[in-house]
C-alpha cells in the first residue's frame, strides 16, 4: 500500500498537483492494522530569498537524507516555517526542493510562512492547513497552531511589519499564539466517531505544552485540544518550531520536537521533566551542527508505540539520543 | 630596641599615615552623583542596551549578507553567556573577550563585515548581552558547557523606548 501510496503522491507531484495527496493516502486506510510502519520530518528551514542561500543547500541534504533511507517511510509532513519573510517566492523555493522527495507530503504552516499575506500564498501552494487522514488504522490530524490575535489592524501596521513583528522570536508584541476557536471545533468534530483505542497522531507548528512561552514556545489552548483527545489511549504530537530534540508527555499525550533544517535553538531556562531529551550544544563553527530530519515509526501491535530517530547532519546527537526517543 | 619593637614601631607608623590619607582622600572627594545625574547616566546606559537590542535583531545591514541576524540563533542573548568572557573559543583558537566572538559570528554565519571593536556598535552589542544577564554569576573561562539563557519574564527584559506600536507590554 505504502508503495502504491509512493507512486500516487510521484505522479501527482510530476504533473504539478500537490492535490489529492489526502486521498491518496487515505486509499492505503483500512481498519485497524497491525504491524508498523514510518513517516518522516523535515521542518523550519527558514528560506531566504537570495539566490543559492545556504538554506536552500541545507533543505536539499535533507530530501536527499529521506531519499537516501533504504526502507523509505510512508509519506512526510512538513511542520512549518518553510520561510523566513512568507515570501511566495520562498515557498515555491521551498515547494521545488521539496518535490524532490519520493513519497507524498503534507504540509502545515509556521508563522513565518503566514503573516505577510495571512496565509494566501501557502494556501495556494500546499493547500487547506487543517487536515486529517487514516492511514493504517493510525488517525493523523494537522493544525494551524500559530494564530494570535489582531495586533496589526489597530496599529496600522502594513503586512510586511506584520511579519516582522512574527520573524522575531522573543517579539513581546504578537503575544501567545494558538489554533483557535474554529480549528477546536474541527478537532472536536473529527474525533468524535473515533473509538478510544484508535491511534491518534497530531501534527502542529509549536508544542501542546506549556514549554517556554517567551518564545511561543506554546499553543495557548493546548490545554483543549488535550481535553478532547483525552478519551483516546495514546495520543502523538509531533511539532516544529522549537528547532531541537525535545520530549514532554502529560497525560495521554506524548510529544515529540524536530530538528530544522536551518539553526539550531538554545534550550530555554525552564526545568525539563525529560531533560534526557535535549541533544548536545550546538558547534557555531560546524554549520551543520543540531539540524537534521527525523523517521518515525508506528508499531500497532498491542500497545500504539513510537520511535524517533532523529538523523542529525553532524554528531549532534548524546548516547541517549542516538538509541532514538520513545514517544 | 630589638627587631620586634621596630617592627611595631613601623606598623603604628604605617597605620598613622593611611588613616591621614584616607581623612584626607575623603575631604577632597567631589561629591556623590546626586540622583537626577544618576538617573542620566542610566538612560545612557539603556539607550546603549536599546542599539544593541536592534543592531542584534539585524537593523545594521553590512552586519549580514545573508539576512541572518544575531538573534536567529541567540534570542533574549541565549547561549551568548556574557558572564563567561574571556573563554577559550575554538573559533577564535585563543582566549578572547566576547567582542571578538561577536565579530566572528558577524563575518561566519552572518557573512557580513565585522564591527569596529572600539566603536559604539559593538559596545551597544555587549550592553545588550550583559544587561540581560545582569544578576548572573561571572564565571569566566567556562567554555565547555551551555549556561542556561537568563529568563525574561515578559516584555523585552529592561524598559525600552516604546516601539509607537501601542502594543508593547
Amino acid at each position: 500500500m505504502a508503495g502504491q501510496a509512493g507512486l500516487c503522491g510521484f505522479a501527482a507531484r510530476a504533473i504539478g498537483l500537490n492535490l489529492g495527496l489526502v486521498d491518496v493516502i487515505s486509499a492505503a486506510t483500512g481498519p485497524r492494522a497491525s504491524g508498523s510502519f514510518s513517516f518522516a520530518i523535515i521542518t523550519d528551514s527558514h528560506l531566504f530569498s537570495a539566490p543559492d542561500h545556504k538554506f536552500d543547500k541545507s533543505l536539499a541534504d535533507a530530501v536527499n537524507q529521506i531519499n537516501s533511507l533504504p526502507n523509505q517511510p510512508d509519506f512526510l509532513v512538513y511542520t512549518g516555517d518553510i520561510a523566513q519573510n512568507g515570501t511566495e517566492d520562498q515557498l515555491v523555493k521551498g515547494q521545488k526542493i521539496l518535490s524532490n522527495l519520493k513519497i507524498p507530503v503534507k504540509f502545515i504552516p509556521g508563522e513565518h510562512d503566514w503573516y505577510l499575506d495571512m496565509g494566501k500564498a501557502w494556501r495556494g501552494l500546499f493547500g487547506k492547513e487543517t487536515w486529517s487522514f487514516d492511514h493504517q488504522g493510525v488517525h493523523f490530524i494537522g493544525l494551524n497552531s500559530i494564530l494570535v490575535k489582531d495586533f496589526w489592524t489597530g496599529s496600522g501596521l502594513t503586512p510586511r511589519q506584520r511579519m516582522s513583528v512574527m520573524e522575531m522570536l522573543e517579539s513581546p508584541i504578537a503575544g501567545p499564539w494558538g489554533i483557535q476557536s474554529e480549528q477546536l471545533e474541527f478537532l472536536r468534530r473529527d474525533t468524535a466517531g473515533l473509538a478510544p483505542d484508535t491511534p491518534v497522531v497530531v501534527f502542529t507548528h509549536s508544542p501542546l505544552w506549556d514549554y517556554y512561552p517567551r518564545w511561543n514556545f506554546q499553543t495557548s489552548d493546548a490545554p483543549q485540544i488535550r481535553e478532547i483527545l483525552a478519551k483516546f489511549e495514546h495520543v502523538m504530537s509531533f511539532h516544529g518550531h522549537v528547532h531541537q530534540t525535545i520530549y514532554n508527555r502529560i497525560g495521554n499525550l506524548s510529544s515529540a520536537g524536530a530538528l530544522s533544517t536551518s539553526w539550531p535553538w538554545p534550550y530555554p531556562p525552564v526545568p525539563l521533566d525529560f531533560p534526557g531529551s535535549q541533544m548536545n550544544r550546538a558547534d557555531p563553527a560546524n554549520s551543520k551542527d543540531g539540524m537534521g530530519t527525523q523517521l518515525i515509526s508506528l508499531t500497532l501491535d498491542g500497545a500504539f508505540a513510537g520511535k524517533v530517530e532523529y538523523e542529525p547532519f553532524a554528531d549532534s546527537l548524546t548516547p541517549f539520543l542516538k538509541a532514538g526517543l520513545k514517544v | 630596641m630589638n627587631k620586634q619593637g621596630s617592627k611595631s614601631v613601623a606598623r603604628v607608623g604605617l597605620a598613622v599615615l593611611s588613616g591621614g590619607l584616607l581623612l584626607a582622600v575623603s575631604c577632597w572627594a567631589r561629591a556623590p552623583f546626586s540622583d537626577e545625574q544618576l538617573a542620566d547616566q542610566n538612560e545612557e546606559l539603556l539607550s546603549l542596551v536599546d542599539l544593541g537590542r536592534d543592531l542584534w535583531h539585524g537593523s545594521k545591514p553590512s552586519m549580514s549578507s545573508n539576512g541572518l541576524a544575531c538573534g536567529n540563533c541567540h534570542p533574549d542573548a541565549a547561549a551568548a553567556n556574557p558572564q563567561t568572557w574571556p573563554k577559550w573559543a575554538s573559533q577564535l583558537n585563543h582566549v578572547g573577550p566576547m567582542r571578538e566572538m561577536i565579530n566572528w559570528c558577524i563575518v561566519h554565519p552572518q557573512a557580513g563585515e565585522a564591527l569596529d571593536p572600539e566603536g559604539r556598535d559593538m559596545v551597544a552589542m555587549e550592553a545588550y548581552a550583559t544587561y540581560l544577564y545582569r544578576g548572573a554569576r561571572l564565571e569566566p573561562g567556562l567554555a565547555s558547557r551551555q549556561t542556561p539563557p537568563v529568563a525574561v519574564k515578559s516584555g523585552v527584559g529592561y524598559p525600552k523606548t516604546p516601539s509607537g506600536l501601542g502594543v508593547d507590554k
